[in-house]
């Protein structure tokens, strides 16, 4: 994108000025925090004694450990069925919602709640609907005369956590797309009314390449959130001693770094991480010069 | 005519599906309201009517003295707060930097600024600290919201997508009015930008205010610390004893403050819809 | 030079945290000591910790001590972020099997010449619950409250079948036969919906470890080098166990008991369980009657786990003689009645434990079992790398729990694997 307002003369200073806060906090606080973990993923650190040079120990064992290939496997999984899950879903709400119908503040409400409510009491919930024999869903398709399915059981507890999470999730999504939505101009609807264009038509037509930019960023904030996403996977499928029943990465980096010990692996797991969610980033970046339509 | 007959029928259909859908969204919710004014033995009773409707969830809350709830409410509002306004400056400086002006290493600037996305949280806590700590800050409010100040790549990127949209034509029209850079970005983009900034503002506000473990490095114990560090220490009694009861009553008071916020910042979505937006 | 480089920023992260250290901890102000003690716990338990430190603080005008009680899981984060940081609390609370792994990556302090200025500090305390924190230089810690594991049982379901209440000297055959006779379909639509018996499989204490005990095997040898889980006496115990789940069907498995929130006694569909009193003040709320009895006995007799939750001293305290005496007053009548009337655990101190205190306790059930208790209990296991040992044993065997894995494989597998554990650790 070379478009772009040309800064004239003092304005560089200011220029700089408003850049100035997010400079700072990129190079001194996240650039700080990123080199100290990819320094600390060459060391074995237990977080009691000092760290020790490792090499690539930590990222030998990585490799060699058939756990981390399922838990990549795992997100990958996850990631794949909820980023689409979160866009699609959240982007029909809001576009619902944006017809400007009476009593639609009651619904924007509604929808939000999910995403303000704490984790740890809607999983307590959802543990409820999904129950094996006493859970309403279950009670629901048997009185359908469906059989009934252990929602939580291992083939089914990546699905029902994705669902949970899409669930949880789509508040968010609604709020970036409604706000997206009041950047596409009246007028451009009424004249493709006057050519009579239809309901889906105009969706297709000027929505959906308008909102763009908006699908754009719901898209990579997702990814990013599937590839962080462990608070309802954990609560949902908890099993043993505190393990899962549907690893995810960020879930064993939660465990090797606080209670196994092992602060170099996890964070050679978090670099690992990094380095896989910026090559998809890298690919959104590249759809983005391709697909999005700014003004 | 027939037009008529079809919109009508759009919306009861637009109508229906929201319904559906919103079923499905509050149910969860209203099972935890349901639960928290039930009492613990019938905790796992299938009715959404409490068999036994009781205040005793809301009262144990707050039958510990240690615990002053208006005080971790207090700090944290303020540390909320704090943190939106920080992020709501800072990040609108840096997205118009980013959506609107031309300079060199722009792009690359940029696509570090979201690399900080990727970082796990779990890792980086304890570096934070350890700057924090060294810098004497730990034991305040402080390293909560201070970083909102030096911005996030969340917010940036959320606010240069609704920049990039805002037509060109306006900056030009500024620009032959003689305004300088941070005039165009008080007097035109800002205002122009209410739904995306009240969407930060959620955001931001909700972020903090959800926040656990932050504050529970950071901060002291209750009362010197937030609500969420307070209610987090109802959990412990969950985990042996299996009573949910009280839990779910202490996640409905935790959840007020977020609603009156989403409430009150959703006038801005409605303002953007009637500039702009496609009211028949 | 790309190493250089790491070496560098670790060089720097060092400094960091060392510069931290100096300037972490607030100074000394006008003579007084400040103490921090961090505990994990419930409300209730920080007001009791309040209490104790306001008596505390009368006796010692010069201390002042800030009490920090966190949620269980919050509580370890907070600790080892605290130490990573090199500002330690001075005081913090353990778990006993953790124990051992602060105490050998030397972060603990040495309370031996503070003991020897103390003599007959530990004579009232019971013995048995000291063992967990002796080492060959010492104690690092002292425990502060214990718990034994008794069985829990719901007196309405046995006076409906009639069945009598279990009582001292009954065995685990009766324990498998009271349960398959308890395990009913009271509604008759074809499916369970009361059980005879549950507990938690994950962590030894509950259950697995008292099995394998009265089945005359162990958990681990007593170097901890090996793993003993898999031995033919203890296989007999995990065999019960599978055979309850899964063969009688009085024994809810892991994803009928999670939709109960993990503890269909509670939820009143299960008539009997194995806990510790930590439990009690919970199940004080439940819809039915309910007492404790003690463990059943197995071939090699009765068997049951004593664990303890004690404290320990920051080696990098600036107070090791106020924080010192701090644990000498929780040790003491004072300390220790105001922790008993808290009901969650059992005194430490023999005569706190045998008085009204404890005994009377707001919450009516024979709490004089889990005293008694103590004659057969074993201590639950603390060494070096024990969390990812534990994890190991229980995360593997879980999918037999589940019923998607065989007992028996599954069994030398986890066997294998933990062994790695331990020898990682050695």
């Amino acid at each position: 994108m070379e478009a772009g307002l040309k800064p004239l003369g003092r304005e560089k200073f200011w220029l700089w000025a408003m850049l100035a806060p997010t400079l700072f906090g990129l190079f001194f606080s996240a650039f700080g925090s990123l080199l100290a973990t990819l320094a600390l993923s060459f060391t074995r650190w237990d977080l009691l004694t000092p760290p020790q040079w490792a090499g690539f120990a930590n990222y030998i064992a990585l490799f060699k450990d058939p756990k981390n290939l399922t838990s990549l496997l795992n997100t990958v999984r996850f990631t794949a069925m909820y980023v689409p899950g979160v866009v699609i879903v959240s982007l029909l709400v809001a576009v619902l919602m944006n017809r400007g119908l009476k009593g639609i503040s009651f619904f924007r409400t509604a929808y939000y709640l999910p995403a303000v409510t704490s984790a740890v009491a809607t999983a307590l919930v959802w543990q409820m609907i999904y129950g094996k024999d006493t859970g309403i869903l279950n009670y629901l398709l048997e009185s359908l005369g469906l059989q009934p399915v252990c929602w939580l059981c291992t083939d089914m507890a990546l699905y029902s956590v994705v669902i949970v999470n899409i669930w949880g999730a789509i508040g968010e999504g609604m709020i970036i797309f409604l706000a997206g939505l009041t950047t596409i101009p009246r007028e451009y609807y009424e004249a493709a009314e006057m050519d009579g264009a239809k309901g889906l038509q105009k969706f297709f037509r000027i929505t959906l390449p308008l909102i763009t930019p908006s699908i754009f960023f719901q898209t990579l904030i997702s990814t990013i959130n599937a590839f962080q996403a462990y608070d309802y996977i954990y609560m949902l499928t908890r099993r043993g001693q505190g393990d899962s029943s549907v690893p995810v990465v960020v879930f064993s980096i939660y465990r090797n770094a606080w209670h196994f010990s092992n602060y170099g692996g996890a964070s050679a797991q978090a670099i690992e991480l990094t380095l896989i969610v910026a090559a998809l980033m890298g690919l959104y970046l590249w759809l983005e010069k391709r697909f999005v339509v700014y003004e | 005519m027939g037009k008529r007959v079809q919109t009508r029928l759009l919306d009861a259909l637009t109508y229906l599906i929201l319904l559906i859908g919103a079923v499905g969204m509050v149910t969860p919710f209203l099972w935890m309201v349901s639960t928290s004014f039930k009492l613990p033995a019938d905790q796992f009773t299938k009715t959404l009517i409490p068999p036994t409707f009781t205040l005793r969830n809301f009262q144990a809350l707050f039958a510990y003295g240690d615990i002053s709830f208006p005080l971790l409410f207090l700090n944290s509002a303020v540390i909320s707060l704090l943190t939106t306004i920080g992020q709501l400056l800072t990040c609108s400086m840096a997205a118009f930097c980013f959506a609107v002006v031309r300079f060199k290493g722009r792009d690359f600037l940029f696509t570090l600024l979201l690399l900080t996305l990727l970082i796990p949280f779990h890792v980086t806590l304890i570096p934070n600290f350890v700057i924090f700590s060294w810098l004497g800050l730990v034991g305040t409010s402080v390293p909560l919201w201070l970083p909102a100040f030096w911005g996030g790549a969340f917010g940036t990127f959320l606010l240069r997508q609704y920049f990039l949209t805002i037509p060109r034509d306006l900056v030009d029209a500024a620009r032959v009015d003689g305004a300088t850079l941070p005039q165009i970005y008080w007097k035109v983009y800002l205002p122009l930008a209410k739904p995306a900034l009240a969407a930060l503002a959620i955001f931001s506000f909700q972020g903090a205010w959800n926040d656990l473990l932050r504050p529970l490095v950071y901060m002291p114990a209750a009362p010197n610390t937030t609500l969420t560090v307070g209610l987090a220490l109802f959990q412990t009694q969950m985990t042996r004893g299996g009573n949910f009861t009280v839990l779910m009553a202490g996640a409905l008071i935790s959840i007020l403050p977020l609603l009156i916020v989403f409430f009150f910042a959703q006038r801005f979505f409605i303002e953007g819809i009637a500039l702009s937006g496609v009211k028949r | 030079m790309k190493r250089t480089l790491f070496s560098l920023i670790l060089v720097l992260t060092i400094v960091l945290t060392a510069c931290a250290q100096a300037g972490g901890t607030p100074a000394p102000s006008g003579g007084a000591a400040e103490i921090r003690f961090m505990a994990w716990g419930d409300p209730a338990e920080l007001e009791v910790w309040k209490q104790i430190v306001a008596d505390f603080e009368k006796e010692n005008p010069n201390v002042k001590v800030n009490v920090e009680v966190s949620d269980w899981d919050s509580y370890w984060t907070k600790l080892k972020t605290l130490l990573a940081a090199n500002t330690p609390p001075d005081i913090f609370a353990i778990d006993a099997p953790l124990y051992k792994d602060y105490q050998s990556r030397g972060v603990l302090l040495n309370l031996k010449p503070y003991l020897d200025a103390n003599p007959g500090l530990l004579d009232g305390l019971y013995p048995v619950t000291l063992k967990a924190y002796e080492t060959p230089e010492g104690y690092f810690g002292l425990p502060r409250d214990f718990q034994t594991i008794v069985v829990f049982y719901n007196k309405d379901m046995f006076n409906a079948a009639g069945i009598p209440y279990p009582q001292q000297g009954w065995t685990y055959d009766d324990l498998r036969e009271i349960a398959r006779k308890l395990t009913k379909d009271t509604n008759g639509d074809g499916k369970v919906d009361q059980y005879g018996f549950y507990a938690d499989l994950w962590d030894m204490e509950l259950i697995w470890g008292e099995g394998i005990w009265a089945h005359g095997g162990d958990v681990i040898s007593a170097d901890y080098t090996k793993t003993l889980i898999g031995t033919p006496e203890a296989r007999k115990a995990w065999q019960l166990f599978h055979d309850m789940i899964f063969v009688d069907g009085s024994w809810p498995d892991a994803n009928t008991a999670a939709q109960y929130g993990g503890d269909p006694f509670l939820a009143g569909v299960a008539a009997m369980t194995t806990i510790g009193h930590w439990a009690i003040p919970g199940y004080a709320e439940a819809s039915f009657k309910w007492d404790v009895a003690p463990m059943p006995a197995g071939p090699a007799g009765q068997a049951t786990s004593v664990n303890s939750a004690g404290f320990v001293v920051a080696k990098a305290t600036k107070y090791p003689q106020e924080s010192f005496n701090f644990i000498k007053f929780v040790l003491s009548e004072k300390g220790q009645t105001r922790l008993a009337e808290l009901g969650f655990a059992c005194p430490v101190l023999k005569s706190v434990a045998e008085s009204p205190a404890f005994l009377e306790q707001e919450v009516k059930v024979n709490h004089q079992v889990f005293l008694d208790s103590l004659a057969f209990a074993r201590m639950k296991p603390s060494f070096k790398g024990y969390e990812e040992w534990s994890s190991v044993i229980g995360d593997g065997m879980s999918v037999v729990w589940t019923g998607e894995a065989e007992l028996d494989a599954t069994l030398d597998e986890v066997v294998k694997q933990a062994d790695e554990v331990l020898a990682k650790n050695r």
